[in-house]
């Protein structure tokens, strides 16, 4: 039934278009021109931003004081449990974090487990300056719900991965998601889960995590 | 649910329009949020030296996926096929709710969460599972409150914009039993708390697509509440309805939409949440529905394909004068504001939709800010020629013969007058009956308005007295040589050369 409703939507597209004048293929814009800050001015630049739509930036020299500030965080906002994406900058930050409170993604790993959860650790492939975005790729619906079911996500990223805005890292998000072999998705985050859907008032934390938390080694 | 306002009555302007207008509690909060997002918006954008040419690049790249939509949508579908997706073409919306129904009953679904999707109201696909015996709940706040309130959304991007936070306390008291609060933070908890437990029984989750990339075939996805990403994650089944109009050639082109759309559409840098989601998440189905339901025929149309372009933003309904004052009911179908009004006569007809081109002032105040430059105010003229001359409520019986009088009596001035005078003892008569007496469509006009009876002389019976007054004045003085007393010409000559 439907190669038949997509031949005629298909036939009817290509009659109508009969008339369309031709038209040339458009170059990609800029958008933002690249101005080539420094790493300084970038991580200042990301901290304003991501602080602007409430989100917190904790910023750590070394891995070693990454995983102290972990710590101390998760004492002061009393995560009890901790569900992380098992990668290489994860399993990292969350070394010290003892067995029994920690769980790593694993294939069919139950969402209402996962929604008992204090708190999502998830890895950012880049972070970009201006709008104060993460930008995470989940291959699999466990890391994907990692990011939106715990009531707060924690992500980590290093100073590398900062780019100045989207055109600057989009070469690279363009380059993987045109992998053919790629699931999943890339999620920009910036900033927690919020909403104005009542009388145009914002408000943090609907359905997805009402904090964001992102350490930067 | 209700299916009062669902179906596009005959002339829903006419109808809706003035139960908007004297519904205080509507309009109002419409009026507001819509002002309160304009001004947002234009800071936002003022900001910024390119948006000039971001509105000229998203124009020509939307303008070029629309001349090359058949490639694009076979491009498409061969990339997300690639990619673990099941794609699946629809004419109308009758045939995409059977799809989704065919699925549903493939994996046993009892219950859908729904991502926001004004495909999905299009089809009215909530009457469909609900004749079904399916569970489906809307997930965006927005529209879970509509639902709730057995309404259709006002707005394409905030659909409970006619609510304010006393209703919205008021309908989540009597239908979910909470105490009352009027508080938003509580209110939105009182969701949280509702949904999350729907996130995770659900059999399959819904989704819209704001860009349908081609190259890579992929689906853009943007949202503020997260409820798209546990919506589309959650469930083991994944369906993503798709108008056709939604390609977009190339993934290098996506930044400069994402940027535009953030801005325009909810006054952000970008959205909490952007997804580009590759196809099937692994170990769950994705079904992709690509709907026609009347684009074609759109698209048929040289003066009104551009509408194609069109990405949702929703701008065009907040700078409206008519939607802030009337609100989005008073359109009478999916789509309101002035995006609304050039897109449903074309998707339901003329016949029944053919007064929405005329509910607009023609300021042009859309097709301004239209973050992709939809000739808005083109189009609606365009429709109007179309519906004054094809069958359509603006072509009936009465208004043709209306017109035609109007024209006759245009034309000489001794026809004018007589109609001018006709016209005041109308009037005059229509004064005497009680309002009560009214036929409809003069009630419609009289319940909150005033039909004085013209008043004084008209302006040509004065201005030829004055004329006949110069005349003797000057034959007089032809005569005499000299002005008496009681000529006004010499008044006034006199006053005039009294004066400093
Ligand atoms: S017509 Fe333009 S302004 Fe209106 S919703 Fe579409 S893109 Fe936005």
């Amino acid at each position: 039934m439907t190669t038949t409703s997509r031949e005629n939507i298909l036939a009817r597209v290509r009659t109508a278009l009969q008339t369309h004048p031709p038209v040339e293929r458009p170059p990609a814009p800029e958008v933002w021109p690249s101005t080539g800050p420094t790493t300084e001015q970038l991580v200042e630049q990301f901290t304003c931003e991501l602080e602007a739509v409430s989100g917190e930036l904790i910023r750590c020299g070394s891995m070693a004081e990454a995983r102290r500030k972990l710590a101390e965080l998760a004492e002061r906002s009393d995560w009890r449990t901790l569900g992380a994406v098992d990668c290489r900058l994860c399993r990292e930050l969350a070394a010290d974090v003892p067995a029994e409170r920690i769980t790593w993604t694993h294939d069919g790993w139950d969402a209402n487990e996962m929604a008992e959860l204090s708190v999502g650790l998830v890895a950012a492939e880049m972070l970009l300056a201006d709008t104060g975005t993460c930008v995470v790729a989940n291959d699999t619906a466990e890391q994907r719900l990692m990011c939106y079911l715990p009531p707060a996500c924690v992500v980590v990223a290093t100073v590398e991965q900062l780019v100045e805005h989207m055109p600057a890292g989009w070469a690279e998000i363009a380059r993987r998601t045109a992998q053919p072999d790629r699931r999943g998705e890339f999620v920009l985050i910036t900033g927690p889960s919020r909403t104005a859907d009542i009388e145009k008032i914002l408000i943090l934390g609907v359905h997805g995590p009402k904090q964001l938390v992102v350490v930067l080694i | 649910m209700t299916t009062e306002n669902l179906h596009l009555e005959g002339a829903p302007f006419l109808k809706e329009q003035n139960r908007g207008l004297y519904e205080p509690a509507g309009p109002k909060a419409t009026y507001e949020a819509a002002v309160r997002s304009t001004e947002n918006n234009r800071e936002i954008t003022d900001a910024i030296p390119y948006w000039q040419d971001w509105r000229n690049a998203a124009e020509q790249i939307k303008t070029f996926a629309v001349a090359n939509l058949d490639k694009l949508l076979v491009q498409f579908e061969q990339n997300i096929t690639a990619r673990g997706a099941t794609v699946l073409w629809a004419e109308t919306a009758e045939e995409a709710n059977r799809l989704v129904l065919d699925i549903a009953r493939r994996h046993n679904v009892k219950t859908v969460v729904k991502g926001k999707s004004m495909v999905s109201e299009e089809m009215e696909l909530n009457h469909a599972f609900q004749s079904a015996g399916i569970r489906a709940m809307e997930t965006d706040l927005g529209e879970y409150i509509v639902q709730l309130a057995g309404q259709r959304p006002t707005h394409i991007v905030t659909p409970a914009l006619h609510l304010s936070a006393e209703d919205v306390g008021k309908l989540f008291e009597e239908k979910l039993g909470e105490p009352f609060s009027a508080e938003h933070e509580h209110l939105t908890n009182i969701a949280r708390r509702h949904l999350r437990e729907e996130y995770l029984k659900a059999d399959m989750g819904m989704s819209g697509c704001n860009f349908a990339v081609a190259d890579t075939g992929t689906l853009a996805v943007v949202e503020n509440e997260g409820n798209v990403g546990l919506s589309t994650s959650t469930p083991p089944v994944h369906v993503a309805l798709v108008g056709i109009e939604k390609m977009l050639p190339s993934i290098d082109y996506l930044p400069v939409f994402l940027n535009l759309l953030a801005r325009v559409g909810t006054g952000q840098k970008l959205t909490s949440y952007t997804h580009l989601i590759h196809g099937a998440t692994p170990g769950k189905e994705l079904y992709v529905i690509l709907l026609d339901n009347g684009r074609t025929k759109i698209l048929q149309d040289p003066a009104a394909r551009k509408a194609l372009t069109c990405i949702r933003c929703g701008m065009c309904l907040n700078v409206c004068p008519v939607y802030r004052r009337v609100g989005g009911w008073a359109y009478g179908w999916v789509y309101p504001g002035p995006i609304g009004s050039i897109i449903t006569p074309h998707l339901v007809g003329l016949k029944q939709a053919g007064t929405l081109p005329f509910a607009s002032s023609l300021c042009g105040a859309c097709s301004e800010v239209c973050p992709v430059k939809v000739d808005i105010s083109h189009q609606l003229v365009h429709l109007r020629h179309r519906a004054v001359n094809e069958p359509s409520p603006a072509n009936s019986l009465i208004d043709r013969i209306t017109w035609n009088v109007w024209a006759w009596a245009m034309c000489g001035p001794v026809r004018y007058s007589l109609a001018a005078w006709a016209m005041r003892v109308g009037m005059r008569i229509i004064g005497l009956v009680p309002r009560s007496l009214h036929v409809d469509k003069l009630r419609a006009w009289t319940r909150g308005r005033e039909l004085p009876p013209l008043s004084g002389p008209a302006f040509r019976t004065r201005w030829m007295r004055r004329r006949t007054d110069r005349k003797v004045a000057e034959l007089r003085k032809d005569v005499c040589g000299s002005c008496c007393a009681a000529c006004g010409l010499a008044k006034q000559k006199k006053n005039e050369s009294n004066r400093p």
